[in-house]
Order: C-alpha cells, then structure tokens, then sequence
C-alpha cells in the first residue's frame, strides 16, 4: 500500500532539487524566473507555472485573527447602532439556534472616524490601519454557515467547515508552484496553534508537500534547520560521500526520477539551511524599519516580527504566507469583555500598517496580495443589556484585502443598520478564496483534484469573485 | 406562500382525449416541453424526490409550486419559479449542473405563455424507472465474481504458478519479457521490508545464503509470515484504510485510552490469520455476534466493532446534534474501505456517478443511528460515555455489584466515622460548635475544610447575633470577595443524600455589610461538588433576596444592608421542591413549592459562597455565619439558644485520630472508585432499532421520506428483516461478506495485491466504482478473488500465492526496451521499486541501531481522565516519543505526528487507500539534524565497534546492516578514509578518544541511512 511508481503518482511525490535558484537572482527577478519556469520541470510538483490566466498577485500574505472579531466595533461603522443602543430587538438566531430572541441593542465600544482620501470608516482600534486605508478595500458583508470557532476557522481556510479538506494555501501551491524551492511554498508564522490546529494548513488529499510549514517565532522557527554535526563543516563531508553512493547506485537504477530527486533534496536542505535562517534574521534591517514595524515595542514585537519576516518571506518568493495573531486560548472570543479587543488590536495594527506601508515603498504591495479576516463577527446585541461582552456572530462581519489587483479606498458590502445581516454586496467565504485564486489568475472552478471519485475544488461547488473591489 | 391568483385560476384543461388528434399545443408540449422536464427536472423534482417541495411531472403540482412560491403561472412567462431558475433571473439557477440550451427555454416560456396545456391523458406522473441504469449494472465491478481460464503462454517454463501465467501471458501479447530474478539478497531485503516493515538481520541473510534448497525462499515466506511483526505491518495496512487514530478529532481533540485496543486487535487478527470475512463481519456486528462466540473471546468480538466507533468526530456531547456528521464518516468509510465505493455524495443527492441514491445512503444510516456509539468526549461533557464492556452483561452486573458493595462499605465507615467525629467537635449536632468556626483564627481566611478565594476572613465583627441554632459565638467569615467566581466554600462531612420519607434542612445567618456601593448579588449555592449538581441557588443583593424556582431566579423579598437575616430551607428530593423561610425574628417571609434545579441527584456535601447570583456585577461584601445541613429541621429563628453538651477532655486527640482514619479510608475509596469495575472498549452496541427520513440536501432538519433500512440497492438492496430485534448490522456483516457480493474480496484482494507491489491491479483502491480505474489485469483479480475465497478468505495464503509467484521475484531492473515499451510498468514485467514509508524508515532505522523496542507497548500515557478539560481553547495535544515500532506510536487527528506527518502516513482523518510519498527538502533536513537521526547513528556506530575486526569489516559490517548488501572493495576503502578524515577532523592531530571514534562511525552511518540504498527498497 505504498509506493506508486507511475509517473503521474511521480509528478505528485518529487518536489525536491530541480534548480534552485539563487536568492539574489530571484529577489531581482522573481517574476522573469516564474515566466521562465512557467511550464517547470514536469517531475517536480512545486516548479512555478502560470495559472488560467494572467495573474494581479504573485503571492499572498493572508493574516488571520482568531477568536472572531467585532465587526461593529473595527470595520463596520453603524451610527444607528450608536442611536440605538440599550434597544430591545427581536434577533432570529442565538448562540446558533433559530428562533425568537428579545436582545438589546449594544453600541460599538469604540469610536470611529473617517481616514485618508476615501474616507473609510475605522474605528479607534486601529488607528494606524486607518492611515493606508487608501489601500485597503473593506468586505462589510462577510458571512458564513458556522458560528461554531473550529467549524468556521476550517471554513475560512478550507472552504469546508465540516470535513478535513486542503487549506487555501495548499491549493494554491498545488496550483502555482513556488518559485524558491530553498523554502517551502506555504508558511504559517503562528505563535500558537488556532482552532482545529494544524489541519487548517493541512494539505489533506494534496499531496503532502503542500501542506503547511508551521513557523513558531522564536529561537528555531523551523525545525532540524541547524546541523548537528561536532563541526559544520563536516557534514560537508557527509553529504558528499552521500552524494557519491548515491551515484552509485544511480548508476546500478539508472532512469529513475524519483532517485534522482532524492539526491537532489539533500542539496536543496543543505541550501535551506543557509538561506532559511538568513530569512529570518533581521539583523540586516534598518532602524528605521525595525521601528516601523514595532519590533522594539513590547506590544507589538511578535506581530511585529511575524508581518517583517514575512515580507522577508514574500521577497524570497514564498507564494502563500498566512499569519496567525493569536491561538486558541486568550483570543478575540470577547464574550466576557470586549475590553480584550483593544489589547489585541494594538498588538497587531501598527504591523499590519507597517506591512502595507513597507510592501508599496518597495514596490512589493502591487503583486502583493494582502488579505485580513477572522472567522466570524461579534453579535451587535446582547441578552443583558449593557453586558460588557459580545457572542459569535457568523451572519454578518468584516474582512479587508489589499494589495495585488485590489481596488484600494472602497468598502464593499454593507450591512444593515444594526450590523445584524448583510444588507447588500455579501461575500461568503467561498467568494473570498474565489477571489484570492482569481487574483492570481486561478478560476476557482478550473482548479480541482480528483479524491473518492470526485473532483474536488476550494470553493466547493459554489463561490462568485467579488469583482467590484478587482482594480 | 401561493399567491390567490394561482389559487382561483382555473386552468383550462384541453379536450384531448385518446381518439381525438393532438392539438398543436400538446405536439409543442411532447416534442418541446416534456422531455425537458423528464430529462434535466424529475430527478430532483419527480415522483422519487421533490427538492424544495417542487415537482414538475404534472401540470398541478408546477401551477402548486415548491417552497418558493408557484412554479408557473399559465399565461405569464414572467412569472413563477421554474422559468426564473432555467432563465438564471433571480437567486436559483437551474438546472444546477449546466444552463438549459436557449432553444428549451424558449419551448419553455412559449408552453406557459401558451397556456401551459398539459395532455391530461398524461397528467399522471411517468412510471418509475428502475433507479439504476442496465449500463450501470453492466460495470465490471458489480459482474460476480468467477474464476477464468488460466491462460495459456508461449514461455512454458518461466511461470511457477497461475499468477505468472496471467502476467506473462500478457507480457508476451506486448512482446516484452518478464525481468530476470532478483537476486537473493535484493529478494529477501524487498519480501522482509515487505512483511514486516523491518530490515533483515546480517544473520538472516546469512542463513539465506547459505540455503541453496530449492523452497528455499518459501522457507523465508513461512518465517515472516510467523513473525509478530508481520500484523505489526499489514495491520498498518489496515489501519490506514480504518482511519485509525488515538483521538476523537473534535476540535478539543479528546483522547481515547481505549482506542489501541482495536489497534491491537487487528494487529493480532492479521497475526493469527483471521479470515477477511470473520474479520469484516466482527468489525461491523462483533458485539452481536459476541453473544454466540467463545468466552474467552467476547472481548475480541466487541473490540472489533472499533473500526465503526474510530473515525473522526464532531459532537461535544453524547447528544445527536451532530451525528449526522460522525455518520457521514462511517457510511463513507466503510464504502470506500470494504466496497470500494464512495458512498458520501449520496448523503446529500443521489450520486452523480456511482449508482447509489439518496435513500440508499440513509438506509445505512438507519442502521448505524439504531447503534449506540462510544462517546469519547468532548467540550461539553468532558468524559468518556457509553463504552461498551468487553464482558458479557450478566459479568458486567456481577462486577457492578461488587464494586457498589464495596463502596457502599466504605461509605458506611466513613460516614460512622463522621459521625463520631460531628458529635466530639460539635458539627454533627443542631447547637454545636458552628461548624468548627469557631475554633478558626481571627484575622484569617477560613481553612481546614473551608475553602476560601478572594478578601475572606474570620472575623469578630462577623459573628451572628442570633443564637437559635448555635450558642452566640465569637466569629464569622466575611467574604470579601466581589469577583463572579470567587468566595468560600464548605464541604460538609458527611453530606447528606436523598433517603425516602426524609428532607434535608439548611440554615444560614448573613447579612451585606454596610455601606456599600456594590449592586451585584452573591450567591449561595448547595449541591454536590462544586457544579457535580446543583440542588438550589439563594442570591442575595444588598437589598433583595432571591431564589431559583427551577431554572428561573424569582426575588422573594426585600433586604436592608447591615441588617442580619436568616435563611432557612428544608429541600425535599421526592417531591423536587424546597419551601424556606428568611427574615429576622420578627420579619420573617416563607416561600414553599419551589422546584429544585431539574436534574439534581438529591446529593448535598457542599455549600458556596459566590457571586454568580441573580444580578451581574461586583457582589457586596458580607458576613456568614451559623451554617448548618442536617436530616433534622433546625429551630426557628426567634427560638432560643439550644442546649450544648460540654466537650470530652480528649476530645482533640480522638479527633486526629479520627481524621487520619477517614483520610485512610476515603482515599481507599477513591482508589475503588476510580478501579474499573470491568475493562471496555472503544466500540459500538445496539441501540434502539429505527428507521430514518432522508435528509433533504444533507440537513438533518430538512426532513424527507422514511427510508427502512436496508443494504445497497446495487448490491441487492435486502431489506432488515421486520422481525429482527436489532439495528441491522448483523445482516448488514452478512451483506458486506456474502460470497456473491461482487466487491469486498476483489477490493481486499487488491489491496493485497497493492500492498506486495505498490500499486493494485486497480490502481483505485478504494474506487472500484464506474470512476474508478478500471483492472490493469481484470482476470487475473478475479483469479486471486476466488481462489481467496475458496481459501476460506486466508490471507496469508494469498501472500504465499504472490509472493511465491515468479512474478513476485523479478528484478526490479528492466532493460532499456522494457522501459521504454511499459515506462509504468502496468503489465508487471519488472518489480517496481518503491520508498520506504515512514513507519518502515523510523523502524528500520531503530532496528539497525539496535534501539528498537520489539515488544507491544504499554497504554499510551494520556493524563488521567479525572484531570480532561480540553476544550477547543485549549485541546488535547501530545507527542509521546516511544522506541516502539511505528505502528504503536500515539497519532492525533488535528495535531498530526510531526515525523509520521512529515513522511507522509496516512492522514486518520480520512480512510486513506495509498500513502502518496513525496520528497521534500524539510525530509532531507529531518534526516541530516534531527536529534533522532543523530541518536540512531550513534547507537549504531556504538553496536558496530563492539564487533570484532578492523576498520574494513566494520565498513562491511555497517553496508550490509542499512543496505542487506556489501560493495565493491573500492567502495568499503572510501567509507573507511571517510571515518578516517572525520575523526581526524575531530582529533586534530591528537590520538582520538572512544567519543570521537563513535562520532565518525556515526557519521558513515548517517549517511547510510540517508542514501537511497536504504530509502529505497528494490
């Protein structure tokens, strides 16, 4: 039950070697390299090639808050809430039960006013996110099936919220390669694991080599990177007896692809273990950037940390870069206090504003697409009126993207008074992928697997591109 | 909602009759309008099903509609649902596979226009059609199974068996040769990878060598296969396609300390040769079947049923919320792993390809909701449920028996104690010491059995000034605390537990300390354990006081801060009600007939003080004092100072003494009480037999018709008998097993075919359905199928079939012409190379090393269940390093072993039917820096300088180990100046030391183990 020795199952197994390239090349070049290597090596799963059509995004930084944020309280401006507050309503859903609620109304805990030249509604959260507004396009008619955290956290990035499916960056590996095979092609900066672990960067039925690489911040963001030799150089001298019995034998199986891959992922490693750690490494940056990003203020160095490297990542031709705020436990899920709010938005604001700011002066933001979203929304009402807290609310919420083929200033969708339902413009979270794939030239639909007889798609069998927000 | 207009429209029936000829409107209807309607709507809007309430094969039900509204209206080509869905006008597209050409909507929108005249000698819907289609049945498949003519071949004398004369057969139609023989060292390092997952010994292929008897290598086959480490490896075979995994996979991912039980059962199965069929039949119905078998292997048969209970889970509870789920992944899994056929698309359409409908799907599911499910536990109920005993009933009831007695002892000794206990230190009587208060220090918070979080203290300024219960005192507790959850808490020894005809009695005196700002309320709470069950709520606010009628706070009456009250209840299980009394002397207020909290166990041993009380926010500080919980009723406040006995002089030694007996017996009891009276599995029952609805569009609450349950329609479609007490497993083993089911033995026979070559013969091995790859070598499947069921479905002898086969034994170099004439090798002419998998790199790397531990391994260390409080916050995760073999090793579903994971083991998620190996640069990493891979070389370069000889041996000595092979001289001469330039690299010019030896024979190790020699398998 292992080992498939036809070249389709060979296509799926080699991902190794096959030419990688160097960095310095690539951080010149990285879109000439992808335009060279569009049709890649027909033996190696990960080779670069082009999608159904010509692409807005090369890669995608896809930020993600656990724990589900307050729409009304960050994106999601509702005077009539302010107005309202303290009303009684009759609500149709609670804690995902149909049926007839009398709720109050809960105004935002935040003020909002209007950024930049668009004049986009931000709330006090997140102050510097309002000053590249003009950037940004604003989702405020989210919705999706599951107020469940583990449900809709699988939802947002696997489409499916109720069986275990490959993750939106696995797909996009699958279907566009990477172009820097000294890294892997999907990453996860996550300090903590988020709900459902680690199958929300599972590769599931993909094959395996696009899954996920979990980084964890810290001292050995990647694991086994460091070699373990008395002394460095002496697995130089490993790999090169490895290297001559590996010719050997070569010789004795000549033809075999999946020999000659092998042999050439030891050469990838060892690169990987020179190009990796210098990835991480922000030594090399300046003051000003390291400011920037608030790597030298306690609340936002991890963020800080996580959005840099990532545009380190970007720039070494990572093609799919997910970064998780927080995990499990200790997140947005305010149903006590929403005072926790301004605690994690100030952990991640500036960052994300940093990022933005950083990808567009180097040129990076227009083939950069940067995407934010968290699981569901908060109810804007409550059982107790004035209670300090908010529960899941999966009707109706925020997300934003940015970036590569986005329309920057606008917001899209709106809900209605109360931020209770979608009022126009919905956007599901099949629509989002649909428009993360189609911003990379991917038709969502052209994009399928065939698993259990079936062929297999991200978004299912439903998903429109949001084509309003598509500059 | 069917708006009046379609309600009073009168349609105008035509006047067609048989004789007369057909106006042109019903020509436009038949030719145009009909086969529409019967080809692209009446599947999901027809006699069998009528997605959203619309059915379309008569003109009343399409006036009637669906849930949306009319489906047409005559005369109004604008209106109705029918032509808004085929013209995608509005939010329903349809049909939903592809848009209607424009031709049929027109046809369409002419006919309503028209009139909509519908033939009224046809308005009854067309006849039902078999729901399968003659070419669906004509499927290889589904054809039974019979054994062909073997065939005859050119090349008489290279077939050593049938096998060989089906394959070469073949070869020989193509012109190509089969391969030479492998020779004996490849051939034995490729059947013992093969078998048991591990290396051979340089013993072994000593032996082998040396054996020039022609049966030879069946001699090798017979070792194997008696080996216990054959079912450690066709075990994992199994236990990729079962899904198996030590957790539940929710999103607190519970563990489950029972799950290595079927993991084990298998590994046994496959050891002791089980045949497949008694082997599917006891996964599916071994608790039923239990009943009939041995004694000595009950716990086998019900351990078996495993493989329904092991998939991935949903649920928070042992409550059907989310069942249907967990049955999607059974129905899916047991047709992809038995049938090979994928069952899921039915749940919520009939299939798309495969012949299996909507009710097939819940005919299925009828049987597995009539089972009770072992319950692993979940965010919501944090324990194991509903784990069936591996003992018949009648020991369960014995075992239940003693273990009850048991503690029903202990109990009784330790409440007799108490009681001692209560009558020497004054708690035991109305009018003793204050429940030991008062010998607690001022100034403290109160200790001992109190249990105090937050400002509390022991106070003067506490003590009660009423005396109807104790003795005026010297001191009280104020609680200081503001916050929800904290407080004080006292644990009364013994607690008192609902015994017929006898209420249970509590008093309190309190009062909120003046002034204060606080509004909140504290609460007091009585029940057993801190939220085991909750008997009643009392919440008091500085100005009010309440209690919980049922699950409803009502206020009783008002309160003044600093003024001290008494509360008193009398709690009455049988009735479910308690009545009370709270007021001063001479303002008392009386409630009665209110409901305890629904559900109590009619247990009380502990009283909280609180602030989760009627009113959120901070609660006021307040005093307590004079508690007291007894059978008898307590005098009324106002009533005087009861009489109190003085103290025996020794009565603090008595109580120490007292106090370590009930410490030694109580911890007696929980030793007992946390002993399984008897062991369980995690595992399936019967439950209570039903038939379900089918559920429209896979929501359970969109309910469709009944379906009684049944198997496949494809495959027979018998019904479960009307007679029969249970869920219909039973039958449902027999279905699955029956000789004249055309699948399971070809699908397993395949997969055994797999598992020697790495690709079946049906390179879907779960997907023998019309999607599926048809047979490379159909009659040769067919063979082996019924010549294993003639077996008495023996799989090892099927292996010995193979493996003994010609065929089996080829080299795995072909020739050029070979190459290029089957470059994927689909007629079997050479042996296909292939990776070692994850479990067989891990392993064989141990037992190279000489670290493996070849025994099975104890449970895997899960922390004790008392302690489970994952929730998807905070869920199960654990990685448990073990030197056991890889198939022991602890898996979770939503954390994956990072090495397993890594090289690609099955995903437990799904039923896995080929591992896809990849090869990837993190893979080179592991196996250049890992501290296993690190750990290993040096055991093995520590186990190789042990044997005698010089460097040049050892050289030989590490080949054959890793490769089962030695290389050239020149080769052997390079590897020795390699240990020779690393360890001079290390000594620097200095006379090595033993370490720097290890580490330079660890290195050529290293590298062995990293070369394809090893990875590779030929």
């Amino acid at each position: 039950m292992f080992s498939p020795s036809s070249r389709r199952q060979f296509l799926q197994r080699a991902s190794g070697g096959f030419g990688a390239i160097a960095l310095a090349g690539l951080l010149a070049d990285t879109q000439a390299a992808e335009v060279r290597q569009a049709a890649g090596s027909p033996t190696d799963p990960l080779a670069p090639r082009p999608g159904h059509f010509p692409a807005k995004a090369d890669r995608v930084i896809f930020l993600f808050s656990t724990g589900g944020v307050s729409h009304v309280d960050t994106f999601d401006y509702k005077p009539r809430l302010v107005a309202d507050h303290g009303k009684k309503i009759s609500a149709t859903r609670w804690l995902n039960k149909p049926g007839k609620f009398e709720r109050f109304l809960i105004r935002p805990h935040w003020k909002f006013q209007p950024y930049g030249q668009s004049g986009t509604p931000v709330s006090e959260l997140f102050p510097h996110l309002g000053g590249v507004i003009d950037d940004v396009a604003v989702l405020n008619a989210m919705y999706c099936e599951s107020d469940g955290h583990d449900k809709a956290t699988l939802a947002a990035h696997t489409g499916s919220a109720q069986f275990a499916r490959p993750s939106a960056g696995a797909w996009v590996s699958y279907g566009l390669g990477t172009v820097n095979r000294n890294l892997p092609s999907f990453m996860v900066l996550a300090p903590h694991a988020p709900y459902a672990a680690g199958q929300t960067w599972g590769s599931d039925f993909l094959p395996a080599c696009h899954q996920g690489t979990h980084v964890i911040p810290g001292a050995e963001p990647l694991p086994n990177l460091r070699p373990r030799t008395p002394q460095p150089g002496l697995q130089r001298m490993e790999l090169d007896l490895l290297a001559r019995l590996n010719q050997d034998h070569l010789r004795q199986h000549p033809a075999d692809q999946a020999l000659d891959a092998r042999i050439r992922s030891f050469e990838t490693a060892f690169g990987m273990q020179r190009e990796a750690p210098e990835a991480f490494d922000l030594s090399q940056e300046t003051e000003e950037t390291l400011n920037l990003y608030g790597i030298n203020r306690k609340t936002t160095t991890g963020f800080g940390w996580q959005c840099l490297v990532a545009r380190r990542l970007a720039e070494r031709g990572v093609r799919f870069l997910e970064l998780i705020d927080v995990g499990s436990s200790n997140n947005w899920d305010s149903h006590g206090n929403m005072a926790d709010h301004a605690r994690l938005a100030k952990a991640i604001d500036l960052p994300i504003a940093a990022l933005l700011t950083d990808l567009k002066r180097r040129g990076m933001l227009e083939r950069t697409l940067v995407v934010w979203t968290t699981e569901f929304g908060r109810t804007p009402f409550h059982q107790q009126a004035d209670h300090a807290g908010r529960e899941h609310h999966n009707l109706c919420f925020s997300s934003w993207m940015a970036g590569g083929g986005v329309k920057g200033g606008v917001v899209h969708g709106m809900s209605d008074e109360h931020g209770i339902f979608p009022a126009d413009g919905k956007v599901h979270t099949h629509d989002l992928h649909a428009t993360i794939l189609h911003l990379l030239g991917i038709d969502h639909e052209r994009l399928t697997y065939r698993h259990a007889g079936r062929d297999y798609r991200l978004t299912d069998v439903a998903g429109e591109v949001v084509r309003p927000i598509l500059a | 909602m069917v708006p009046l207009v379609a309600l009073l429209f009168h349609p105008v029936l035509p006047s067609a009759s048989a004789v007369d000829p057909p106006t042109e409107a019903e020509t436009v209807f038949e030719k145009e309008v009909r086969p529409v309607l019967v080809q692209h709507c009446q599947r999901c809007h027809g006699p069998r099903k009528q997605e959203s309430g619309l059915r379309v094969d008569s003109r009343e039900a399409m006036l009637k509609g669906g849930v949306s509204g009319p489906g047409i209206v005559p005369g109004k080509p604008d209106q109705g649902t029918i032509l808004a869905a085929v013209h995608h006008r509005g939010d329903i597209a349809m049909p939903p596979d592809e848009k209607l050409a424009d031709r049929q909507i027109a046809a369409l929108a002419k006919w309503v226009a028209a009139g909509a005249v519908w033939p009224q000698a046809n308005t009854a819907p067309a006849a039902t059609q078999d729901s399968i289609a003659a070419s669906t049945r004509k499927h290889w498949a589904f054809q039974p199974v019979q054994a062909p003519a073997v065939p005859k071949t050119q090349n008489s004398t290279w077939p050593a068996s049938d096998i060989d004369r089906f394959i070469l057969a073949r070869l020989e139609t193509a012109k190509l040769p089969p391969a030479p023989p492998a020779d004996k060292r490849t051939l034995l390092r490729r059947v013992t990878f093969d078998l048991t997952g591990l290396p051979p010994t340089p013993a072994e292929i000593a032996a082998f060598l040396a054996d020039t008897s022609p049966d030879a290598f069946a001699k090798v086959v017979d070792r194997l296969l008696a080996s216990p480490h054959y079912g450690e490896r066709w075990g994992r075979h199994w236990l990729d396609v079962a899904r198996y995994a030590d957790t539940a996979g929710d999103g607190a991912d519970y563990p489950v300390r029972e799950a290595y039980k079927y993991r084990d059962w298998v590994i046994t199965a496959f050891n002791k040769d089980l045949p497949y069929d008694q082997f599917i039949r006891q996964q599916i119905a071994g608790d039923i079947l239990a009943k009939n078998a041995p004694a000595d292997q009950y716990d086998d048969y019900v351990t078996a049923t495993g493989f329904l209970a092991i998939g991935k889970r949903y649920g928070y509870s042992p409550k059907p919320d989310y069942q249907y789920l967990d049955f999607a992944d059974v129905i899916e899994s047991v047709g992809r792993s038995l049938l090979g056929l994928s069952l899921g698309c039915a749940r919520c359409h009939d299939h798309k390809y495969e012949p299996v409908s909507i009710e097939d799907y819940y005919a299925l599911y009828g049987i597995f909701q009539s089972t009770q499910w072992a319950f692993p536990g979940g965010e919501e109920h944090k324990r194991p449920a509903h784990f069936p005993p591996l003992v018949p009933p009648a020991e369960v009831a014995r075992l239940e028996q003693v273990k009850a007695q048991e503690l029903a002892q202990l109990d009784s000794e330790i409440a007799k104690l108490n009681r001692e206990r209560g009558q020497l230190d004054g708690t035991g009587r109305v009018g003793g010491l204050d429940l030991g208060l008062e010998n607690q220090p001022l100034g403290k918070p109160p200790a001992g059995v109190w249990l105090s979080a937050g400002p509390n203290a022991v106070l003067a300024e506490a003590q009660s000034p009423f005396a109807h219960v104790h003795p005026t005192g010297t001191r009280g507790v104020r609680v200081g605390s503001s916050a929800a959850n904290n407080g004080v808490r006292y644990v009364f020894r013994p607690g008192l537990r609902a015994v017929a005809g006898q209420k249970m009695h509590f008093t309190i005196d309190f009062r909120t300390v003046a002034p204060t700002d606080k509004t909140g309320a504290y609460r007091f709470y009585l029940g057993q354990g801190v939220i085991a069950s909750t008997a009643v709520d009392c919440s008091v606010t500085p100005t009010e006081f309440a209690i919980k009628n049922g699950s409803k706070w009502e206020v009783i009456r008002k309160l003044t801060p600093g003024t001290w009250y008494t509360l008193q209840l009398t709690i009455d299980h049988a009735t479910k009600t308690f009545s009370g009394q709270v007021g001063t002397a001479n303002d008392r207020t009386t409630f009665e007939n209110k409901s305890v909290f629904p559900g109590w166990n009619g247990v009380i041993d502990t009283f909280i003080c609180d602030g989760n009380g009627h009113v959120a926010g901070p609660a006021a500080t307040r005093d307590l004092d004079n508690l007291g919980l007894s059978e008898t009723a307590f005098p009324a406040v106002g009533s005087t100072t009861p009489a109190v006995a003085p103290l025996p002089a020794d009565a603090q030694a008595r109580i120490q003494k007292l106090d370590a007996e009930i410490t030694a017996i109580t911890k007696r009891r929980a030793d007992v009480q946390a002993r399984v009276a008897y062991p369980v599995a995690y595992a399936v029952s019967e439950g209570k037999p039903m038939n379900v609805r089918v559920q429209l569009r896979g929501e359970p609450d969109r309910l469709g018709a009944e379906v009684p349950r049944r198997f496949l329609s494809v495959l027979g479609g018998d019904p479960v008998p009307a007679n029969e007490p249970g869920s219909g497993r039973l039958q449902l083993a027999e279905w699955i097993t029956r000789p004249t089911n055309p699948l399971t033995a070809r699908v397993f026979v395949n997969r055994v075919w797999q598992g020697h070559f790495g690709r079946g013969l049906v390179a879907t091995a779960s997907d023998f359905g019309l999607r599926g790859s048809p047979p490379s070598h159909p009659e040769l499947l067919d063979h082996l199928t019924a010549r294993f069921m003639a077996s008495g479905w023996s799989t090892k002898s099927l292996h010995r079939w193979i493996l003994l086969s010609n065929v089996y034994q080829q080299s795995s170099l072909a020739d050029e012409a070979g190459r290029a004439a089957d470059p994927e090798n689909i007629l079997w002419g050479r042996f296909p190379r292939q990776p070692l998998d994850a479990e067989s790199i891990r392993d064989g790397m141990l037992a190279i090393s000489g670290l493996l531990d070849r025994t099975p391994p104890q449970e895997h260390p899960f922390p004790p269940v008392e302690t489970w409080a994952f929730t998807i916050h905070r869920p199960f995760h654990a990685v448990y390093e073990s030197n056991h073999r890889g198939v022991y090793l602890m898996r979770q579903r939503n954390s994956r072993h990072p090495f397993l994971s890594q090289f690609d083991a099955a995903d437990p998620n799904l039923s896995v039917a080929e591992r896809k190996p990849t090869i990837t640069p993190k893979q080179s990493l592991y196996l250049m820096n890992s501290p296993f891979m690190h750990t290993q070389s040096t055991a093995f370069a520590q186990a190789l300088l042990q044997q005698p000889g010089d460097a040049q041996a050892h050289a030989r000595a590490a080949f054959e180990q890793v490769h089962g092979r030695v290389p050239d001289d020149s080769t052997i001469a390079e590897a020795v100046t390699f240990v020779e330039t690393y360890q001079n690299q290390l000594t620097q010019g200095k006379p090595p030391t033993p370490a720097q030896t290890v580490a330079a024979w660890a290195a050529l190790g290293r590298v062995l183990f990293m070369s394809n020699g090893f990875l590779y398998v030929d």
